[in-house]
């Protein structure tokens, strides 16, 4: 796999929300506002990126490799909790209301099936420029998903977009034509949920329908 | 040296270098975090008095339940006129404990109060520490009967006041300058 593909693949083709569907408990818990999930998204990023990197530098080392093969799960889960401690302790002390706002699911980063999936399953059998570019187009395509999520919920559930702090997008005016007020459902656990089953329903329709002109073009080509 | 002990010390060894890099970055967080919950507490003091009035003093406590007490003095007679006490009692969580500014006037009445920081659950538990209780209809901090106590958030609240009321009469009465 060429270093483009390696980087690419996580946006679209396998992203970890919409096609492999791992690490749903934060995306549908944190999507309420799309300053969340860009916090979230960061914070995923740099956890991804440097245990991809950590994990991959240890298991390239044929002898250590062979030592840590035992005990990697303890060995990866150490290296994923270091990480998500210190993006705490910084969210604490630099970006406290984002740090109020995400509240327990900073810590939850910690068992994000994303992460210790790509440790496993990328990370510990490829090299280390290859890991990390596995990890940032991982990382952006997670971040890529749970903002449409969260795009989608907070424009329908309060009418606006909270792009960062004070930089907020109303678009009130949308439910003002049609003399309507914004769904608060979409704001709930509840709308978290049908969210996720719109957009996914929508990339899936789109995707089956794109291969079967793909497939209606082969058969017409010969 | 048998391969399951290798491994073993591995992971210790990796351990010990989590820890100091956690060690590390927590040495130039932690004060930055505590800055800040010291600037959100003094901001808190803003929602009962105008600060500025008053010759304001921290009394560092340090005990189970009380951490803090911010005396509010006149700037003339340098009299007690209010204290903010910033005290602490368990509810539901087992984690973390209720923290809540209590601020009260001379004639012990009670000026208003604010959870600071708490564990207990979202929804129900939430609900409890953020009611207002009432509190502008309480006159006298001697006796307080707002809260019933009858969840553990809610006996949170009333071990709160209570450790205020215990001992704001002899604050009041010099307490605080022995």
């Amino acid at each position: 796999m060429t270093n483009k593909e390696n980087l690419l693949k996580g946006l679209v083709k396998e992203n970890p929300l919409f096609v492999s569907v791992l690490g749903m408990c934060p995306s549908l818990a944190v999507t309420t506002s799309l300053e969340n999930a860009i916090g979230m998204g960061i914070g995923v990023f740099f956890v991804l990126v440097l245990s991809n990197l950590i994990i991959s530098l240890i298991m390239s080392n044929p002898k250590l490799a062979e030592l840590v093969k035992p005990v990697r799960i303890p060995v990866y889960i150490v290296v994923i909790a270091t990480l998500v401690t210190i993006v705490e302790m910084l969210m604490h002390a630099f970006l406290i209301d984002l740090y109020k706002s995400l509240g327990v699911f900073i810590p939850l980063i910690v068992v994000n099936c994303i992460i210790l999936g790509r440790a496993e399953a990328f990370a510990s059998e490829n090299k280390p420029v290859d890991s990390v570019l596995d990890g940032i187009g991982m990382a952006l395509g997670f971040t890529l998903a749970i903002a449409l999520i969260s795009i989608f919920r907070e424009f329908l559930g309060k009418g606006t977009i909270t792009i960062w702090g004070d930089a907020v997008l109303n678009l009130n005016f949308f439910f003002n034509f049609l003399k309507i007020q914004p769904i608060a459902m979409f704001i709930q656990p509840v709308g978290a949920f049908l969210s996720f089953g719109l957009i996914l329903a929508s990339i899936t329709a789109i995707g089956n329908k794109r291969k079967a002109n793909l497939a209606k073009g082969a058969k017409a080509n010969g | 040296m048998n391969n399951g002990l290798k491994s073993g010390l591995v992971l210790l060894v990796l351990g010990i270098i989590c820890g100091t890099l956690l060690a590390l970055v927590n040495s130039f967080t932690a004060p930055v975090i505590a800055d800040i919950e010291e600037e959100a507490r003094y901001e808190a003091l803003e929602e009962f008095y105008t600060t500025a009035d008053y010759d304001l003093s921290a009394v560092e406590v340090n005990e189970d339940t009380t951490d803090t007490i911010f005396v509010l003095r006149n700037k003339s007679t340098s009299d007690i006129e209010a204290l903010v006490y910033l005290v602490n009692a368990w509810g539901y969580s087992g984690d973390k404990p209720v923290s809540m500014l209590i601020a009260i006037n001379q004639d012990l009445s009670v000026q208003g109060y604010k959870v600071v920081s708490h564990g207990e659950s979202t929804g129900f538990g939430a609900d409890i520490v953020e009611n207002d209780f009432n509190i502008s209809d309480i006159s006298d901090l001697s006796g307080f009967d707002s809260v019933a106590g009858s969840t553990l958030t809610s006996d949170a609240i009333l071990g709160c006041f209570g450790v205020v009321q215990n001992r704001a009469s002899a604050d009041f009465g010099g307490g605080l300058d022995d």
